[in-house]
């Protein structure tokens, strides 16, 4: 049993599904253009959303649910009750070791904070890539700086009790205390649990297209103060 | 709502059995999933609830344009452009098994191939499945393991 359900997930990787096309940027047009609804009732839908937002964020022990953070494009939280099994040592999925200067001629946009990493990574098989300034080593990290534009998503998992808190830098910034799990979309545009990870402190936050997420033993207070020296 | 659209879509591929009517249903169904979201009920699961929509919306799309449900699956031709090492199910799966699973999978009654293609190739869970195919879990679990076992003596 166990083997054929392995070999059809194995066989829904070669499945040649047609690319997606970029359905929300052709939808976004339809939702904003100005004559679709009159003012107040565009008003009151903007109300409604923040609502049903603000009230996911104030009910921390609802079951599951995802929230798309306004501001922060390319992050989706979802709440469980119980964390999937995810490895605290799961793949960082650093991708290539590269020189900070390459990493700036490949990433023009990248941000680097105030002290210099000890590694700079490149992974080009994400959608739109991402960089990875880590200090420590790969197999004992003090803290990692992920940046990424565009295409890339992320989407993180946390228990209901965990606190999920907006804070202000950047563009728009979500500060995560406690263990999470957090997975990269791949280029097939899915989120697989093979690649999730336990993370843990973490600070996201958004400048422009480009999104940062400062993970490591940190308090928020620090996180914010190294992460203010980057953008 | 962008985050999700990759799932959305494929999940209306499987679903209508064409390209331009799977992004025709996930561009209706993620329209009216904002306008509803006020609607969303608090606390639920959003992703199943997004993927109810979508499939309704690639479910209407087939039943209007009368055809029967197209899901036709196809191995990817080429993997040689992708990461540096294939999975240890890939390396596996070879070329042919593939081909003859494949088959095998394109062989199913519309339901069981619906709910294989949800769970395996689109990897939903169970829930999700639900939602999309709009039947009851008890409904996927035992359409699920109806599936297995013809895909098991068909594919031996």
């Amino acid at each position: 049993m166990a083997e054929l359900e392995t070999a059809l997930r194995a066989l829904g990787r070669d499945v040649a599904f047609p690319p997606t096309p970029d359905v929300a940027s052709v939808i976004g047009g339809r939702l904003e253009r100005p004559r679709f609804w009159r003012r107040p009732v565009a008003i009151a839908l903007a109300v409604v959303v923040v609502a049903a937002i603000a009230a996911v964020l104030a009910v921390p022990q609802s079951r599951s649910a995802i929230l798309d953070w306004l501001g922060l494009r390319n992050v989706s939280v979802v709440r469980v009750d119980k964390l999937p099994a995810a490895p605290a040592q799961g793949r960082l999925d650093l991708g290539r070791r590269v020189t900070l200067d390459e990493a700036k001629r490949r990433a023009p946009w990248l941000r680097v904070p105030d002290s210099e990493p000890d590694s700079v990574w490149v992974n080009e098989s994400l959608p739109g890539g991402k960089v990875s300034l880590l200090w420590g080593t790969p197999s004992n990290v003090r803290l990692l700086l992920t940046e990424f534009t565009g295409r890339t998503y992320i989407e993180k998992v946390v228990r209901g009790d965990t606190p999920v808190e907006r804070v202000k830098i950047g563009d728009a910034g979500a500060w995560f205390q406690g263990p999470h799990v957090v997975m990269f979309q791949d280029r097939d545009g899915r989120f697989r649990e093979s690649h999730a990870r336990l993370a843990r402190n973490t600070l996201v936050w958004q400048v422009g297209d480009i999104t940062l997420r400062l993970e490591g033993g940190l308090t928020k207070d620090e996180a914010l103060r190294i992460a203010r020296t980057a953008s | 709502m962008r985050a999700h659209q990759g799932i959305a879509f494929r999940t209306a591929y499987v679903i209508a059995g064409n390209a331009s009517d799977a992004e025709e249903a996930a561009q209706e169904a993620f329209v009216k999933a904002y306008r509803a979201l006020g609607r969303f009920r608090r606390g639920s699961p959003f992703r199943p609830w997004l993927l109810r929509i979508v499939a309704n919306e690639a479910r209407n799309r087939r039943r209007s344009a009368g055809r029967r449900a197209g899901l036709s699956l196809r191995a990817a031709a080429d993997e040689s452009s992708g990461d540096a090492a294939p999975s240890p199910e890939g390396v596996l799966l070879a070329d042919e098994e593939r081909g003859r699973l494949l088959a095998a999978v394109n062989e199913l009654r519309e339901e069981e191939r619906l709910v294989i293609a949800c769970r395996f190739f689109l990897e939903l869970s169970e829930e999700e499945t639900a939602s999309a195919l709009d039947v009851r879990l008890g409904t996927v679990k035992s359409r699920t393991s109806r599936a297995l076992e013809h895909l098991r003596e068909a594919y031996g």
